[in-house]
């Protein structure tokens, strides 16, 4: 299975701009997912799950524009995203660890005025 | 270069997909999700994701008619198609576990469209790191901050997981959003030209005689004991230009051979010299970001003991009793 999708993608040889909006589509798509996702869900834990999707939508624009473009630079950034986002991560779930410990519930709303 | 007029750009994106079509595919995939997002009372999530899923393949199959001979392959279809139903069902399944578990189902099949794009390592990478690593911990901290299900009920829902905030507005906004973007996409993409050949295509070779002398003698066209030499200024003899290396024998002699067809710089060694070689600096602020993040969580999520002198005496009399104290 990954042998033919590997024997598909035949790396040096460039890739259509066309082909490339395919991929920059889809990645349009993932990221306005995660935004209405991160707007209308009130879950604590899942609006950053969003803000997961969104960084991954950004990560396969990067990867299919250093594709386009033959060369290195997009992965390398994609490398740089990984580690934000699993610092992110690091920080966000302490953080919800510790507004869970305070009110017992995951409700973003209940500290939209940031109330002790 | 010339500045695109409207009329311009309107037909690059009809290149690609026809405009009406794709605002009324993205109005019927609006539609679908709003309804498929969680709200209160006569909620039908099926029959949103039905007309989502019909939205989202009216709009593949409408990216791969017009395309013609740049189409991807079939497998960017079906991984993108997951990818995207994935990222839906997760911001509209009311359970946090699950919605969790789409999203996993969402990286699984990123890596597999960064295997199209020949980035493998980034494929593993994102695999390892997200499925294994990230995600491993938020299925944890969903656990650890969900309060149980009481003895009648199979789960326990809460009010905040089963409504969900401003659909309508937020679906509209996001929507429209997303026809500028898929409208500026078509239009502004067409300006990148043609790609730029790769300065010399397998440049880090020059850096890697190890990997040059064992594909050589893979390829029967070097002798155990032989070596790539080494110039007077300290450089390895490769040259990946003109595909050609010079080889040392044990007795000194020099020859220069031709490097076979098949070897190629490979996509973990190319990401790995731009890394390094382009960006060190950035590499050791990004151990840094980590190593602050680490401590964050750990003072963020630490419990306060609050003892008064009182019972701080106690708690170590009672460490004495044991045999544990000073």
């Amino acid at each position: 299975m990954i042998g033919a999708v590997l024997a598909q993608a035949g790396f040096p040889e460039p890739m259509d701009a066309l082909t490339l909006n395919h991929y920059l589509f889809v990645s349009a798509v993932m990221l306005v997912i995660g935004l209405i996702g991160f707007v209308t869900r009130r879950n604590l834990i899942i609006m950053f799950l969003c803000t997961e999707l969104m960084f991954q939508a950004s990560a396969l624009a990067l990867v299919a524009f250093g594709r386009f473009h033959l060369n290195y630079t997009g992965q390398t950034f994609v490398i740089f995203v990984l580690t934000i986002a699993a610092a992110e991560a690091a920080m966000v779930l302490a953080l919800v660890v510790y507004l869970y410990r305070r009110s017992h519930s995951l409700d973003g709303s209940i500290w939209s005025e940031m109330r002790g | 270069m010339a500045r695109a007029t409207l009329s311009d750009r309107g037909r690059r994106l009809e290149q690609v997909i026809n405009p009406y079509a794709l605002y009324a595919l993205l109005a019927l995939g609006g539609v679908g999700l709003w309804i498929a997002l969680p709200k209160k009372g006569f909620n039908p999530q099926i029959l949103g994701g039905l007309l989502a899923a019909i939205a989202l393949g009216g709009l593949m199959v409408a990216l791969g008619v017009r395309a013609g001979e740049q189409r991807p392959g079939f497998f960017f279809y079906v991984f993108s198609l997951i990818a995207l139903g994935a990222g839906l069902r997760m911001i509209s399944h009311p359970v946090p576990v699950y919605a969790a578990l789409y999203f996993i189902l969402t990286i699984l099949s990123s890596a597999g469209l960064y295997l199209l794009l020949s980035a493998e390592f980034m494929a593993f990478a994102l695999i390892i790191v997200y499925a294994g690593a990230i995600l491993i911990t938020y299925l944890f901290v969903i656990m650890l901050a969900t309060q149980p299900p009481s003895p009648g009920q199979d789960e326990a829902l809460t009010r905040y997981d089963r409504t969900a905030r401003e659909p309508g507005m937020a679906v509209l906004v996001g929507f429209l959003l997303l026809g500028v973007l898929t409208t500026m996409l078509s239009g502004g993409v067409s300006h990148l030209g043609e790609p730029i050949a790769v300065a010399g295509g397998d440049a880090a070779l020059a850096s890697l005689p190890g990997k040059v002398e064992r594909e050589l003698r893979r390829a029967g066209l070097a002798d155990p004991g032989d070596r790539v030499a080494v110039s007077d200024s300290g450089r390895q003899m490769i040259d990946p230009a003109a595909r050609t290396a010079v080889l040392e024998d044990a007795g000194g002699g020099q020859r220069t051979v031709a490097l076979p067809e098949d070897v190629h710089q490979s996509n973990i060694e190319g990401v790995g010299f731009e890394l390094l070689g382009a960006h060190p600096g950035a590499i050791e602020m990004a151990g840094i970001i980590l190593l602050m993040a680490m401590l964050g969580a750990v003072v963020l999520a630490r419990k306060h003991a609050e003892l008064d002198e009182a019972a701080k005496l106690d708690e170590a009399r009672r460490l004495d009793v044991q045999g544990v104290g000073p």
